[in-house]
Order: structure tokens, then C-alpha cells, then sequence
């Protein structure tokens, strides 16, 4: 068991400075220059003299610069925000109202303007070699906040769930316990400001481990993603059950070619049946494992090993057995089948600066947390299953999307009279793609140029992924008994076999 | 030509448009095909135009617009 994850990183750092820490594209840096340079950006941070509960944002891509900020501002006693360069102007805008944090590092220039104090990229590197290293005790409390992700938000306000060292080290200590991580290589693939990333980055940051990047750009090409992937030479696969779709249409993804690759962890959507079985096929002797858990608990609480047994006893396959620290309760009245409460040292003390929609997801039982998490499933012994949503909240590519916060932006576009986003659903019943239905205030000339505009204007409005792939017109959308769009009734058309 | 009208009504199931007056649309910038509907895409080419298309050879430069794509699904049969 760890009892302090900055401490614990320093202390590989302190057992093997010039092991490799980060691999991005064959880039490197090491555990010295992870532990050295962040607590360099810890002294400046300290300088600023910002109240203790300030977070700080830090914004960019999936470099190393970006992870020696994380531990920068948590070693100076701050929370981080990670923030996707990817992410829309809106979406800043609204991170930075609803945070209010007290400096933003930029490892990319920040696309708009704000009058919070910021740290550019070339002023982070000459921090790493003019400031002195941080002295004396750790800053940051149990208690406090490790790291702040937003998550999306029915109204368009992203939710920011805050996970405090408390929270991630039930995470951590699990993870390393349950699984293998000892200086392995490991796959991290999601962009930091997706808590799956945490999966990937702890676990191998505090057992010694190397950190194996794959950029969205290098993804994005499958050439280029084809060409890259064997020579990661890893040990550790976390990803979403969607990447691995990919790879496995590729033949040559095989234990030949990938001789060390022995664990696959997925998390992040519902892993179908189909995909594990293909990749059972595929890597008979590798461990599949099936994770699930909502941010506001901390990455995961559930796994379990998908071997050919479960595969031939079930046919939707289970999320897992609850780690250990943690209870999930199911909420129903007669039959087993209900909200899944979780409980325990991993769930969230609530949503930064949001009380309302904190006390209407959180509460606590004889000083324990619990959080309510609206997902549905059922026990069968010790073995939890999913069964879906009691919202219109999805998983898209692994992404957590409210279909209201689409909604919510689409109905803002001038040119929209109304508009719903709905999920066409696969033969495996997981989300394929997003269909906007819209209703033009007046005809926007052919449907294609309709699309274009909409798709535009929802850029500068959402994140790339909630923005549908694809559009269909109508005259009126069809309303429920109480006079709102009946969103299940346009679910049921859209997914009607034609 | 049945090539150019099974290449044509597959991004119209994937993108929701007709795009046959856009033949030099670039698919991938304007947004309307992403990692994952390309996965679609090779999936539905491969079974609709019987041709085998390696993925770890897709090089998204040479299939970015109806046009090209039209060019190497041909080129591939």
C-alpha cells in the first residue's frame, strides 16, 4: 500500500533517475526530470501566493510538459484542471467560470482571452532550469483536491468533479494490487482531460513504469497509428473497447508481433461481447479485463478477467466484482434491478462550486460517501452487471456525453428552430454515431450546406465529439404527452430498420 | 460506374448527405467522417465493392474525398 503518490514518484525518481517516465513518439524523459522539473514549477507556483483551494488549469496536448505541470501545481498544494487543446472556446470559457482558477500553464497558447495569469511554454521551460527546487513538506492534503475533470453537464455547463489524493490513492492502491503494473510499458492513449488517462498514468508512475504515448494525430491516420503501435513494445493495454476495434481489423495485431503485450484493460464504455471474444481469439494468452466506474468515483470500482468461461456463460458480458474499500448498493423496490449507489473512500466530495447539483448526486451515510450514479444493473452473487442509463446521458467512443448539453447548443444556433441529438445504436446495442435532428427556422438552402453551417456553429460550441455526425430535417419534431420533444420517440425512429 | 453508386450511397448511410455534387469534399476536414465512421467506411467498401483494403495501409490522404476514394476502390478491384 502507498500512502502518498507525489512521495511515491519521487522515490522511483530517487531508485532509478534515468528510467524512462514518458515515451511520447520516441521522445523521453525520465523519472529525474519528472520529479526535478516539477518541483521546480511547484517553487513557482508557490511564489504566486494563491489561496490554498485555488485550482490550476493546465492546457494542451498529450506531452510531457503537461504531466510536470500536473505535479507542479499538486506539489505547490493545488488542484490541477486538465483541458484538451482540442477543446471548443465555449467549452474554455465555461471551464474557467465554473473553476475560477488562480493561473492557467499553457503548453499551447490558449485561444482566448482571460484575465487570469497565465505561464506560456517557453516561460514553463525556463522554470525548469532558474527555479530552485521545492523544499520541506508535501503542501497537499489528504483531503484535498488531486485533480479537477469536467465532465459534460445537462444545462452546457460542464460539471467539475473533484478527486481528492484520498480518492486516487483507493484508486491506486487497487490498481497496483489487483494488477501487474511493475515497470511495464503502458499504453496511454486518451487525451488528459478523459479520467482513463489516470488508469494509465499513476499506476505506472508509481510502480517505476514507462508511460507509452499515442497522440490523437497518430490514431487519427491509421497508417500512421498501424506503423507506430509495434514499436511501443508494450506490456499494458488501456484504451476504450472502440480503439481496440480498430486495431483488431488489422492482422498483423497478433502476439507475434506483439510478443510483450500480456494485459488489456478496458474502461470507459460498455466492452461488448463480439470485441472480447475477437480478441480472446487473438491473444489467447493475454488477460482481458473488464472495468467500469463513473469519474465521480475515480476512473473505476469494478473488474473482472474476461476469460473463455465468461464468454461462454454470458452472453452481455459483466462490468466486475466491486474493489475492495468501495460498496455498491442497488437501488430497487422488488426486483434486483435498479441504480447502482457507490460508495466509499473513492467518491468524490461533489462538483466544484456547484452545490445544487452536488447535493442532488452526493450524499453521505454515517460519514461515508455515496454517489448517486445513474447507471442501471443488477447483482447476480458478487458480479455486477450493466444494464443502461435512467437519463439520456451516453457513451460515444468512450466519451461521456449528455444529450441535453447537445441540445442545450444546438437550440442556441440562430438558424435553429429546434434541435435533439439522438444515438443510432449498433446490432450490440452500444452508440454508433450521433444523428442531429433539426428543425430550420427557414430552408437553409440544400442539406448539405445546412449541415455544414450547423456542424460549424457547434464547433465553437462543444467538444469535437458531441458535434453529430450526421443530420436529418424536419418539419416538426414529435412532443411528448407534457409538450418537450419526445427524445425516446426520435431514439425509436432513428434506429428504425429502413 | 456501379463502383461510383455503391461508393456514393455508402457516405450517404455514413454522413447523412448526398454528396454527389461535392465529389471533391474533403471527408475528413469538413468533419463528416471521423476515426470511427471511417472504420465503417473500409468495412462497407470491402463487403459492397469486393475489395480488400488493408487498414494498416489506409493512408488518409488518398482516401479523403468521394473522388478519391471512387479512384482506389477501382484501382484496388
Amino acid at each position: 500500500m502507498i500512502d502518498n503518490i507525489l512521495k511515491q514518484i519521487d522515490q522511483e525518481a530517487q531508485a532509478h533517475p534515468n528510467r524512462i517516465a514518458f515515451d511520447h513518439l520516441g521522445q523521453t524523459n525520465t523519472y529525474q526530470e519528472l520529479a526535478d522539473w516539477s518541483s521546480r514549477v511547484a517553487s513557482a507556483i508557490q511564489r504566486l501566493d494563491l489561496n490554498h483551494d485555488v485550482p490550476i488549469m493546465v492546457y494542451g496536448g498529450q506531452t510531457f510538459d503537461m504531466l510536470v505541470a500536473f505535479l507542479g501545481a499538486v506539489k505547490a498544494g493545488h488542484a490541477y484542471i486538465p483541458v484538451d487543446v482540442h477543446s471548443s472556446e465555449q467549452r474554455l470559457q465555461t471551464i474557467i467560470e465554473a473553476a475560477q482558477p488562480g493561473f492557467i500553464i499553457c503548453v499551447e497558447p490558449l485561444p482566448i482571452e482571460t484575465a487570469v495569469p497565465q505561464l506560456s511554454l517557453t516561460e514553463l521551460h525556463e522554470v525548469y532550469h532558474s527555479f530552485p527546487i521545492k523544499q520541506g513538506e508535501d503542501s497537499l492534503h489528504l483531503n484535498d483536491n488531486f485533480y479537477i475533470i469536467f465532465t459534460s453537464g445537462t444545462t452546457g455547463k460542464p460539471k467539475g468533479v473533484q478527486i481528492s489524493h484520498c480518492n486516487l490513492l483507493s484508486f491506486v492502491n487497487w490498481m497496483k494490487y489487483d494488477f501487474n503494473f511493475e515497470e511495464k510499458n503502458v499504453l496511454l492513449q486518451p487525451s488528459f482531460s478523459f479520467d482513463l488517462s489516470v488508469m494509465a498514468i499513476y499506476p505506472t508512475l508509481t510502480s517505476g513504469g514507462t508511460l507509452k504515448v499515442l497522440p490523437k494525430e497518430t490514431t487519427d491516420n491509421f497508417m500512421s497509428l498501424f506503423s507506430v503501435l509495434p514499436k511501443l513494445a508494450l506490456d499494458t493495454w488501456i484504451s476504450t473497447p472502440s480503439l481496440i476495434d480498430i486495431c483488431l481489423m488489422d492482422q498483423n495485431f497478433n502476439p507475434q508481433n506483439y510478443p510483450q503485450l500480456a494485459t488489456f484493460l478496458f474502461c470507459g464504455e460498455e466492452l461488448t461481447h463480439a470485441t472480447a471474444s475477437k480478441l480472446k481469439q487473438r491473444f489467447p494468452a493475454a488477460h482481458i479485463y473488464n472495468t467500469y466506474g463513473p469519474t465521480e468515483t475515480t476512473v473505476a470500482v469494478t473488474s473482472v478477467e474476461i476469460t473463455d468461461d465468461i464468454l461462454a456463460k454470458y452472453a452481455r458480458l459483466p462490468i466486475g466484482y466491486v474493489k475492495p474499500e468501495t460498496t455498491i448498493f442497488v437501488k430497487s423496490h422488488r426486483n434486483k434491478k435498479g441504480e447502482l449507489l457507490i460508495a466509499g473512500p473513492n467518491v468524490s466530495k461533489g462538483y466544484l462550486h456547484n452545490q445544487a447539483k452536488t447535493e442532488a448526486a452526493f450524499f453521505d451515510i454515517s460519514g461515508v460517501r455515496v454517489y448517486r450514479s445513474g447507471d442501471l444493473g443488477y447483482f447476480e452473487g458478487k458480479l455486477l452487471f450493466y444494464t443502461g442509463r435512467s437519463d439520456f446521458q451516453i457513451k460515444l467512443n468512450g466519451y461521456r456525453i449528455e444529450l441535453e448539453e447537445i441540445n442545450h447548443y444546438l437550440s442556441e444556433i440562430p438558424f435553429v428552430k429546434q434541435g435533439v441529438a439522438v444515438p443510432k445504436y449498433d446490432q450490440q446495442g452500444k452508440v454508433k454515431q450521433l444523428i442531429g435532428t433539426v428543425v430550420l427556422k427557414q430552408s437553409a438552402g440544400d442539406e448539405l450546406t445546412a449541415t455544414h453551417r450547423v456542424k460549424q456553429a457547434l464547433s465553437k460550441l462543444v467538444m469535437p465529439y458531441m458535434i453529430p455526425q450526421r443530420f436529418k430535417y424536419y418539419q416538426k419534431l414529435p412532443l411528448s404527452a407534457n409538450g418537450k420533444v419526445d427524445i425516446k420517440a426520435l431514439i425509436t425512429a432513428v434506429n428504425a430498420h429502413d | 460506374m456501379d463502383t461510383k453508386k455503391n461508393v456514393m450511397s455508402i457516405l450517404e448511410e455514413l454522413t447523412g448527405s448526398n454528396l454527389g455534387d461535392k465529389m471533391d469534399v474533403n471527408l475528413f476536414e469538413s468533419g463528416l467522417l471521423d476515426s470511427m465512421a471511417t472504420v465503417q467506411l473500409v468495412m462497407e467498401l470491402e463487403e459492397k465493392c469486393q475489395v480488400s483494403i488493408p487498414i494498416s495501409e489506409f493512408n488518409r490522404q488518398e482516401w479523403e474525398t468521394p473522388s478519391k476514394i471512387i479512384a482506389k476502390v477501382e484501382s484496388l478491384q
